[in-house]
């Protein structure tokens, strides 16, 4: 018998949970998000295991994707204070850190900015000399705040400057609260730091929350072990997320893609997940979701993590409807909308009033004329359609592609849509995110500089493909499900020995009779 | 009529630069925070038409030569600008008057800004190339007979580097072989001008154009389908003759890498109606063609703008399945010369195509 996990997604209004074996759902409940947010996961595992009629101890492993951390920083909330130290002087004098963030992020985060000298050029040169004097007075000024991100120019070429700053923080200051921006980050020194910082200001809150859910399950005789889940859609356990709460910003997206592909069992396909005031679409290929080129804005402050391509537009299921119906959106009744929308009995025309009119939906009242003249609903209906076509034409290739509804504003769509190969709703649409926790997988990464003229490109590969299926297997991984996901390559112009950053990751599904209790 | 630039104007000017830019130029978000951040200090700085510049001027063009990626990482000092100027003039005996970017694209065009502000020069309103285009003989200072040095250079570590070369080809590759160990990236100070030169070899007004067409794009933001009509008015009445949309469609491939310094690649793109058609990139966009028909090649500029937005895609910028506009813009006069075409026409760019004028 394959062993049951629990995948649970704790979103800013809603925390859902689903018990899975295998493929199958056995269970699926949608509950209210609590603050904190470790009771509200609580009373869900306790409602999917009543629902599914399971003992706790059947539980191989619950496996948790939240929005908290990203919600976080976008609501100023729960942050600590940070010391910035950039090594990299004279380099960036005039735009040190927390330059060009917004006003409110700095007076939530900022505690000091400390530049000094150190780092590498491209060729790995010196590009000035870090005394320890100066690491000496940069521990002292950090003493002050909460936590420090330690970066330093050409850092991921060459990070022994950060080491010896790290190093030197770690004897007066709590080792996990200090970050190191080449574990969260790749080139782009602005946007390294920035997400180094913002990680930095997460830790205090990262740990609480992880510890809290650890011992509130724990509590529930849950002796299987843990996980989040990451950007990319592969597993860290608590213990990391509690040092990298950054590395689940996108995990959000990632999951509703992962569990779209599972619950419908379609692997290239546009997903587009409706909520109550935007819908999200991204893209699946081969069951992953295909990722951005640039980095992306985190509350208003350039990162450089590699999240899913989104396209966000305004429009939900609490999507505020003119009164000709020939727009919708970007406002929206959001969570009022069982109080706000007419087939509840509200004052406000929304989106969910249209489909309900529109596809004859048993939802509230149900479809009545009383609600807007039908020559409305025709107009908002076409306008709501036509708005999601445009977005399924822009995030798809040369052809038509099936489109994977989920979210609970997946009943918006009442109507073919023109630019999909075919429309599908899968069942428990509404729980996507959480399935799609449920099936993250192990992964293992090596990431290392390698001189191509010294070494053959073709064996420096293959020998950190074999490295990085080794990690994942570590990591949880079932060996014989270990694939190769992702090899890049970033070659380090005019380096006279061919320098080259080789980054490989693997990933594998998660063994779960080496984790059975 | 005295045109001026403030801090609120540097938005708009790099934003009409990423355009003029054609898909080069790199991310001017760095030299634009510095620029800002110097005018707000520093006061707003007065741009010279060159037939405003008296007689006596002397006039020097600069620019970031190098690797975009060094910038990734190894920031500007901020102040390298005013550094480079203050070491050319005790270096050559002379003292400068005014100064010029070398290429209107990215970041460029609002460095000599930073030395300007900081010692209170005027800019003249104007540029070297109209464009942005890869290397120093592509400028239409040599173009028009001028020389490129003394020049100097200015590395991270505030080292400085004097060249005295017979002709511009010899500067661009003491430059280049230089940037190996002067940290892949160096400000240059070059082309030392008279007013008389200005006039005859500079891209006038390219400046003040570029920050009323980064307005113009500011205020159109939205679907291409309205905007597009405007950027077309706009371009009617300069000295690039006008601007037309050559194909529009979805990005459907997109093959890029880095070779010897440069961002090469192509991108397909196909209409709605099924036709494709493929551009050349190196740095810059450099030829579209439909088949095996060009339609349109350096030194036109190729623009791609996004269709939800109307704003300039930077090459590095441009994904698989963006919807884009493709618009091809007449090559400023300097450029049409059988001359000049020898430098900068889509054979010394290594593609097999004749330049035939778009406009």
């Amino acid at each position: 018998m394959e062993p049951i996990r629990i995948g649970i997604d704790v979103g800013g209004t809603h925390t859902d949970a689903v018990a899975m074996r295998g493929m199958d759902v056995l269970g699926a409940i949608k509950t209210s998000t609590t603050q904190p947010i470790s009771a509200g996961i609580l009373n869900a595992v306790d409602q999917v295991l009543i629902e599914a009629a399971l003992e706790p101890a059947s539980i191989a492993a619950v496996i948790l994707g939240t929005t908290q951390f990203t919600n976080a920083v976008i609501e100023r909330r729960q942050l600590s204070k940070v010391a910035a130290i950039r090594a990299g002087l004279p380099s960036g004098r005039d735009l040190p850190p927390f330059t060009d963030w917004p006003d409110d992020l700095v007076a939530a985060v900022k505690g000091a900015a400390i530049p000094l000298p150190g780092g590498v050029t491209f060729d790995g040169a010196p590009l000035s000399k870090l005394q320890d004097a100066d690491i000496d007075a940069a521990c002292t000024q950090a003493t002050h705040y909460a936590a420090a991100a330690v970066s330093t120019v050409f850092g991921p070429l060459d990070s022994a400057d950060e080491q010896r700053i790290t190093a030197a923080l770690q004897s007066v200051m709590p080792p996990d609260r200090i970050v190191g921006s080449t574990s969260i980050g790749s080139m782009g020194l602005l946007e390294r730091e920035n997400a180094a910082i913002l990680n930095a200001s997460l830790l205090a809150f990262a740990q609480e929350v992880t510890a809290a859910i650890s011992s509130s399950l724990q509590d529930k005789a849950f002796t299987c072990p843990l996980f989040l889940t990451q950007n990319d859609g592969t597993l860290m356990d608590l213990e990391t997320a509690a040092r990298f709460p950054a590395r689940t910003f996108a995990s959000g997206p990632t999951n509703s893609l992962r569990g779209a592909a599972l619950l419908s069992g379609v692997e290239d396909a546009i997903v587009i997940d409706i909520g109550g005031t935007t819908s999200d679409v991204g893209v699946l290929k081969d069951g992953f979701a295909r990722q951005s080129r640039m980095g992306v804005d985190v509350g208003g402050v350039r990162t450089n993590f590699r999240m899913p391509d989104i396209l966000a537009i305004g429009l939900g299921g609490g999507s505020v409807v003119s009164n000709d119906g020939s727009s919708l959106g970007p406002h929206s009744v959001g969570h009022k909308l069982p109080l706000e929308g007419r087939v509840f009995g509200g004052p406000t025309l929304t989106a969910t009033d249209i489909a309900v009119q529109d596809g004859t939906l048993n939802i509230g009242a149900g479809p009545s004329t009383d609600i807007c003249a039908p020559a409305v609903v025709e107009t908002a209906s076409n306008k709501l359609h036509s708005m999601l076509d445009d977005a399924i034409a822009r995030m798809c290739g040369r052809d038509k592609k099936p489109v994977l509804l989920v979210g609970g504003g997946a009943i918006l769509v009442t109507r073919h849509l023109s630019q999909a190969a075919e429309v599908i709703c899968p069942p428990h649409a509404g729980v996507a995110n959480a399935v799609g926790a449920s099936i993250a997988q192990a992964a293992g990464e090596v990431d290392q500089i390698v001189p191509y003229r010294d070494t053959d490109r073709t064996e420096a590969i293959n020998t950190a493909k074999a490295q990085a299926a080794d990690q994942a297997v570590r990591n949880g991984a079932k060996e014989d499900s270990v694939t190769v996901l992702d090899i890049e390559e970033t070659p380090f112009s005019y380096t006279e020995n061919k320098a080259t950053r080789l980054r490989v990751k693997a990933v594998g599904d998660l063994d779960f009779a080496r984790l059975a209790p | 009529m005295t045109q001026t630039i403030g801090p609120d104007d540097v938005a708009a000017l790099c934003l009409g630069s990423v355009f003029l830019a054609t898909g080069g130029g790199g991310d001017p978000y760095v030299n634009q925070l510095l620029t800002e951040k110097a005018l707000r200090k520093h006061g707003s700085i007065q741009l010279v038409m060159p037939d405003a510049l008296p007689d006596d001027a002397l006039v020097v063009a600069m620019g970031e030569a190098g690797a975009p990626m060094v910038r990734m990482e190894q920031l500007p000092v901020g102040d390298e600008p005013l550094k480079a100027l203050r070491a050319y003039e005790e270096a050559t005996k002379r003292t400068v008057t005014h100064v010029i970017p070398f290429e209107i694209g990215g970041g460029n065009s609002v460095l000599p800004l930073l030395a300007a502000a900081a010692l209170g020069l005027p800019v003249v309103d104007g540029d070297g190339m109209g464009r942005a285009l890869p290397e120093a003989q592509m400028m239409t200072f040599p173009l028009a007979g001028i020389a490129p040095t003394p020049a100097l250079a200015i590395d991270y570590r505030d080292d400085t580097v004097l060249f005295n070369t017979k002709d511009t080809a010899a500067y661009e590759r003491q430059l280049r072989a230089l940037l190996q160990v002067m940290g892949g990236m160096v400000l240059t100070v070059e082309f030392p001008m008279t007013a008389a030169d200005i006039r005859a070899a500079a891209v006038p007004g390219t400046l003040s154009l570029a920050r009323k067409l980064g307005q113009l794009l500011q205020s159109i933001r939205g679907e291409a389908e309205a905007g597009l009509p405007h950027i077309i008015t706009f371009f009617e009445t300069t000295l690039y003759r006008g601007c037309k949309q050559l194909f529009a469609g979805k990005v459907v491939d997109f093959e890029r890498r880095t070779v010897g310094g440069f961002d090469v690649g192509t991108a397909q793109i196909d209409s709605l109606n099924g036709e494709t058609a493929r551009i050349d990139i190196r740095n810059e966009y450099l030829a579209i063609t439909a088949g095996d028909t060009p339609l349109a090649t350096v030194p036109d500029l190729i623009t791609l703008i996004d269709e939800e937005s109307s704003q300039p895609i930077n090459a590095e910028r441009l994904s698989f399945g963006q919807r884009v506009r493709v618009l091809g813009i007449g090559a400023p006069a300097h450029f049409q010369t059988d001359a000049a075409l020898e430098v900068v026409g889509p054979k010394a760019l290594g593609l097999p195509f004749t330049y035939t004028p778009i406009a």
